[in-house]
């Protein structure tokens, strides 16, 4: 679970847009190595995000910093967070201890030197993903290095370095199409290496094959039988099984947006801002960036509105809003503006629909499951009481 | 459902709205796509708005506006006989051009808001007065000020209108003490307007921004993407607001906040000094013993947006 989740602001600096990969999944199709941020403009977005209290009421902020890959920009992050932890103390501002750096990186220089040093040094206040995807086979099929050899090799050694200073370190898994028939072994994989927390997910886009669904499920009910029947469920999790997705929502109480955007903020090197990464040009295909303001001239309110006011059934179709089983399925803003028929971000896109009623039946298998086998052997109710106190 | 179809009988035709017309070229429709476009509305069965540029329409055309039910929104400055809606385009013209002989015609005053602060002393009317505030994007804190004492006036001299036993009808005044819910312009919903290309549009304002910007042709019909955001029930803001009173102007949303179904901060401002004159209005008039059975409740907010985690 990310820090603080729900009630930090999570502010990201997009520090370069270069990367040593060329990922097939990658959203960022405007990737290039000319696009780096000066210290100047980070500064610039900080004094005025920092000046403006009364905008930025959480009680508690992430700087999120991504890239391209972010790690290639060391020195100037490492720049960044000092000047972020001076203002916050000279302003006596009410992030001064609750702040946390996170980076979501590639892993390949997370044993240099510098990268090493800015561990140490901010260690108390970091968290830090590593993507690996799952096997040599899974991982280098998508993650690839520009010359099309696989990075495999070179993340897979830094991920003991990584759980030694990270034990909770989770890392993020997302599935395409070409995916899924390496879901279970993937997933099995990563707890091999180490890795309590796998968190997974399907690609928003409309990506998916005829039978992809049945596939899916597939894959989903094997790995589902591995983790009850080895008992990986007693120390290890996996996004996919969450008890409580596939019910049908109620329009008022669970009328909520998904999706973070607006809530967020991004920055670009160009000094832009952004509801969320997924709006800047190089993450879009069909759309014009949606830019909701810059460092010179701050932010126009009036832009950020319709992301603060999107909830669930205005975004919706008629379909999804009387859908038995739609608790846990998920969109994404900017994939939604970006398929949208007109330039808006009220236009749910569906595409993930039928990988969502997959998931929620081999879900509903999983628990089924797995609740039997607790209950034949005693374990259910002290089994219940600690999901019960996790979920707090 | 779709209930009018606006006609722009020229790309020069006035301008009844919050849109600006910048085009000074002529260009009348089609004969044959006005004929289509009455026949498109007998069939669908629509109630025509036409709408007039300055100039006199040739006799060909008038014969076949004849042919169906309709009104006319004319601007003031070719003083057609038989308008149903007479456009003023700025408070100048309208303090010196209207005429008695017209009072029973609707009136709509294009202005910006400074204008209509300077010239408010001169609204005194006795009919239906539809006062369009043309810049109300660009209002700034002062802007709102000034609008609040402008309301404050113009609520006197309606008020002194009902004393003489009159019954003026002023849209930002009277229009939110009659309505029970929202009377929004529904553009994209209750009306859609053909322009002289012979395309379908959302409003004037979108064919004036942006002729490709169509929602469909009279061979094709309509197909407006992504309609139900027109929909109050798909507008998160302003199911929530009783600034009943309020256009809900989609063009200025999207102009403002690239939503259709989103109102800038200035805009839900401005309707909400609107509806809050409105209600010292109605306060004065029940102690004169008028509209006993209306009430508008106090509220603490100008822009619903603030009250958003109330909703
Ligand atoms: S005042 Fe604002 S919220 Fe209310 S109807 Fe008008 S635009 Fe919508
Ligand atoms: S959308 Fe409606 S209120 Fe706005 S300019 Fe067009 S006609 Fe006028």
């Amino acid at each position: 679970m990310e820090w603080k989740e729900g009630h930090a602001k999570s502010i990201t600096f997009i520090v370069t847009k270069d990367c040593q990969l060329v990922c097939k999944y990658c959203y960022l199709v405007g990737k290039n190595i000319s696009e780096r941020m000066s210290f100047e403009t980070a500064k610039q977005a900080i004094d005025y995000i920092l000046s403006n209290k009364d905008l930025y009421s959480e009680s508690s902020v992430i700087w999120d910093f991504i890239g391209g890959e972010p790690f290639l920009e060391i020195d100037l992050i490492d720049k960044i967070c000092d000047y972020i932890k001076i203002q916050l103390y000279e302003k006596q501002h009410h992030w001064f201890n609750s702040y946390r750096f996170s980076f979501s990186t590639n892993g390949i220089n997370y044993h240099e030197e510098k990268v090493q040093n800015f561990i140490r040094k901010n260690h108390n206040h970091l968290s830090i993903g590593i993507t690996i995807d799952g096997t040599q086979t899974k991982h280098d099929l998508n993650r690839i290095y520009k010359s099309g050899k696989g990075s495999y090799d070179d993340v897979a050694r830094n991920i003991p370095l990584w759980l030694q200073q990270f034990p909770h370190g989770g890392t993020k898994v997302t599935i395409s199409s070409p995916d899924i028939p390496y879901i279970k072994e993937s997933v099995l994989h990563l707890y091999s290496l180490g890795i309590k927390e796998v968190n997974i997910n399907c690609v928003f886009e409309d990506v998916w094959q005829e039978n992809d669904d049945l596939l899916f499920e597939e894959q989903l009910i094997q790995l589902a039988d591995v983790i009850i029947d080895s008992e990986y469920y007693k120390e290890y999790a996996c996004s996919f099984f969450t008890e409580f997705i596939g019910k049908p929502m109620d329009k008022v109480r669970e009328n909520q947006n998904w999706c973070g955007a607006g809530m967020m903020l991004a920055v670009d090197a160009a000094g832009m801002f952004y509801p969320c990464t997924r709006f800047v040009q190089y993450s879009l295909r069909n759309k014009k960036t949606a830019i909701i303001g810059n460092v010179h001239e701050g932010i126009n309110q009036n832009l950020l509105r319709p992301y603060l006011t999107l909830n669930r059934c205005t975004q919706s179709l008629q379909e999804c809003i009387e859908c038995e089983v739609a608790s846990g399925c998920a969109w994404c803003q900017g994939e939604n503006y970006d398929a949208a028929e007109t330039n808006t971000i009220y236009q749910r896109a569906t595409a993930i629909c039928k990988m969502h009623k997959a998931r929620v039946r081999t879900n509903n298998y999983y628990w089924n499951k797995l609740y039997r086998k607790l209950e034949l052997e005693g374990q259910r109710e002290n089994f219940e009481k600690k999901e019960t106190s996790v979920i707090c | 459902m779709l209930q009018y179809l606006v006609i722009l009988l020229d790309d020069t035709s006035v301008s009844y709205c919050h849109y600006e017309n910048p085009k000074k070229v002529k260009r009348l429709i089609s004969l044959s796509d006005l004929k289509a476009g009455i026949l498109f509305a007998m069939k669908q069965n629509l109630m025509i708005q036409f709408v007039y540029p300055d100039y006199e329409i040739p006799a060909e055309y008038q014969k076949e506006i004849e042919t169906i039910d309709h009104h006319k929104i004319a601007p003031q400055k070719i003083q057609l006989k038989n308008a149903d809606v007479v456009v003023f385009n700025s408070c100048k013209e309208f303090s010196t051009e209207k005429t008695e002989e017209n009072k029973d015609k609707i009136f709509v005053l294009r202005a910006n808001g400074k204008d209509v602060a300077r010239n408010v002393s001169t609204f005194a009317h006795d009919g239906r007065l539809n006062i369009i505030i043309t810049d109300i994007e660009t209002f700034t804190e002062n802007d709102f000020s000034l609008y609040k004492e402008t309301l404050e006036q113009l609520k006197n001299t309606v008020k002194e209108i009902f004393l003489q036993e009159n019954s003026p009808q002023v849209n930002l005044l009277t229009d939110r003490i009659l309505l029970e819910k929202m009377n929004n312009c529904n553009a994209g919903i209750e009306n859609i307007t053909l322009a002289p290309n012979g395309k379908f549009y959302i409003c004037p304002a979108f064919y004036l921004e942006d002729e490709n910007d169509t929602v469909g042709n009279l061979t094709n019909c309509i197909d407006i993407k992504n309609k139900h955001l027109y929909k109050l029930s798909n507008a998160p803001i302003c199911q929530k607001c009783d600034a009943y009173q309020c256009k809900r102007c989609v063009w200025l949303n999207r102009k403002t906040t690239r939503e259709v179904n989103t109102p800038s901060h200035e805009q839900c401002v401005v309707a909400h000094l609107e509806r809050n004159a409105s209600r010292n209005l109605l306060l004065d008039l029940q102690q004169l013993g008028a509209w006993e059975d209306k009430s508008i409740k106090a509220i603490d907010y100008f822009d619903p947006f603030e009250v958003k985690d109330k909703f």
